[in-house]
């Protein structure tokens, strides 16, 4: 396992989510002129809670105290998260003069436009990019597959090119939900796959998180059987919102 | 004022009668015990308590104390375990390390909920007197009545929720609970559809949330299904042994023993 320098993305990924979320829209309660505390009064409903209305007016004035950064507890463990994880999954020698090595590769920066076009070789629909990559930045751990070309004895001529990623979130500490697991069909059925989940699974227990679910799609429940994964283990589903219009 | 409090505490179908923002990400509402689900399936507790009470919903993080939060789970006989270690008494053991675990927990989740309520709530109180002879009320247990003062400082936690997200595709749902005196209120509902407008205030709508047998009904009247997808379910429960003869590396996970996959080797 070769230890590489930290990657901007996982420099953010622990700090993001350890940060303090204030994710509602906030109507500002700052008002910097007169006509904007008339506004803010219109918006709010001045009913039987007189007390609380000018409790926000004052605290619009005091600093704002809502937008706190919480620093996430700091252990050791946070500080091994963000280091990026790199080894050689497998090496061959082909026929033309080149070697190909395939690349373990976790907690490093991952290419959108790269990702965009692997899921279109596996058929998968189309996301809009600025989701990936949110999803990508937001993600726990993020693991991909490269294969790098070169001529066999140099560094001449490299070519890198993303051949499989997965990614988990989690909440640091118990639950962790492994998404989007996909490897590029022309290097299926070499044990990639299955290189790039068991490796997330062990990141996940080495770090005491035990909840490891996801959802499987009906062609790789097996797949992921054999992975010791159980399907509705003592009767736990998961069930998605569906918003009725 | 006081008619309004009236007709709240009687009408046995409406729920947050009166709405009032406290500040951006806190609101005062009004929660009322039904004599009967809608949802036949739903079992409500019959427990003793209070017919209408005042509730404060946060979703702000810093008012989830982790020692609040523990509490809750105490009471709720619940964990973060998905397979928790059940002691002699069938109930939920409380780990050396949750306390720790949970603040981490909490300041990693993406939205977190939490519900307060006034200490003398918790009580089993007959507050039907008060709202029934409404000219006998004091201007003090008036002014109380109308303008509560109820929240995180002077509050106990009695809901929670908490939701992880990528905050870009999708979210899990976790932890969702309400103190069992208050079940039945729409409580534990307002929690999840708290959880939901924020998070499809960010744009993520693939929603997902694990739960047992019996919480599926909870969750099916808060609007989750079964995925149209049909995808299956699936945790991480491969066994590992502590008699090894191997370099077999387990872990614990409430009552399960997990099997760390080795490494993989350079081939």
């Amino acid at each position: 396992m070769v230890p590489m320098a930290m990657a901007p993305s996982s420099l953010l990924s622990g700090r993001v989510l350890g940060g303090h979320f204030n994710l509602l829209n906030r109507t500002t309660l700052q008002p910097s002129s007169w006509s904007e505390l008339a506004a803010v009064r219109r918006q709010l409903k001045v009913g039987p809670l007189k007390a609380g209305f000018w409790e926000t007016i004052r605290s619009g004035f005091v600093k704002d105290e809502t937008a706190q950064i919480v620093d996430p507890p700091s252990t050791v463990g946070e500080e091994e998260e963000r280091l990026t994880e790199e080894f050689i999954l497998l090496e061959k020698a082909l026929p033309d003069g080149t070697t190909e090595q395939i690349i373990f590769s976790s907690g490093g920066v991952v290419d959108v436009y790269d990702l965009q076009a692997l899921c279109d070789k596996v058929g998968w629909p189309r996301r809009p990019l600025s989701k990936l990559a949110a999803a990508l930045k937001n993600s726990y751990l993020v693991a991909t597959l490269h294969s790098v070309c070169k001529l066999t004895g140099s560094d001449e001529g490299e070519q890198r090119k993303l051949i499989g990623m997965a990614r988990a979130t989690s909440d640091h500490a118990f639950n962790a939900t492994i998404w989007d697991v996909l490897v590029d069909p022309s290097y299926q059925g070499q044990g990639l796959g299955k290189a790039l989940v068991e490796n997330l699974i062990r990141t996940l227990l080495q770090r005491d998180i035990g909840n490891i679910s996801l959802f499987a799609d009906g062609q790789v429940v097996e797949f992921y059987r054999n992975l010791g994964f159980e399907a509705d283990p003592e009767g736990i589903k998961g069930m998605f919102w569906y918003p009725k219009f | 004022m006081i008619s309004a409090a009236a007709s709240a505490s009687s009408s046995s179908a409406t729920h947050g009668v009166r709405r009032c923002f406290l500040d951006s990400t806190m609101e005062l509402r009004w929660v009322t015990r039904r004599s009967r689900s809608r949802n036949p399936k739903v079992e409500i507790p019959m427990l003793p308590g209070p017919p209408s009470i005042p509730i404060c919903i946060s979703a702000k993080s810093s008012h989830a104390d982790p020692r609040s939060v523990r509490d809750l789970f105490v009471d709720c006989d619940l964990s973060c375990h998905r397979f928790p270690k059940l002691g002699h008494d069938g109930r939920v053991v409380v780990e050396g390390d949750f306390l720790e675990k949970l603040g981490i927990a909490l300041a990693n989740s993406s939205v977190v909920v939490s519900v307060f309520c006034r200490p003398e709530d918790l009580v089993s109180g007959d507050s039907e007197a008060e709202v029934v002879n409404g000219r006998e009320l004091g201007f003090g247990r008036l002014m109380s009545r109308v303008a509560p003062s109820v929240g995180p400082g002077n509050g106990k936690l009695i809901g929670f929720g908490r939701a992880v997200s990528d905050l870009g595709l999708t979210a899990s749902i976790y932890d969702v609970m309400v103190t069992p005196r208050l079940r039945g209120m729409g409580i534990g509902k307002m929690v999840v559809k708290r959880l939901i407008r924020i998070l499809t205030s960010k744009d993520i709508y693939d929603i997902a949330a694990l739960c047992s047998e019996s919480q599926r009904p909870f969750f099916q009247a808060c609007g989750f299904c079964d995925d149209v997808l049909c995808s299956t379910t699936m945790m991480y429960t491969r066994r590992g042994s502590l008699d090894t003869s191997e370099d077999q590396l387990v872990k614990h996970a409430g009552r399960k023993l997990l099997l760390v996959p080795l490494p993989t080797l350079k081939r």
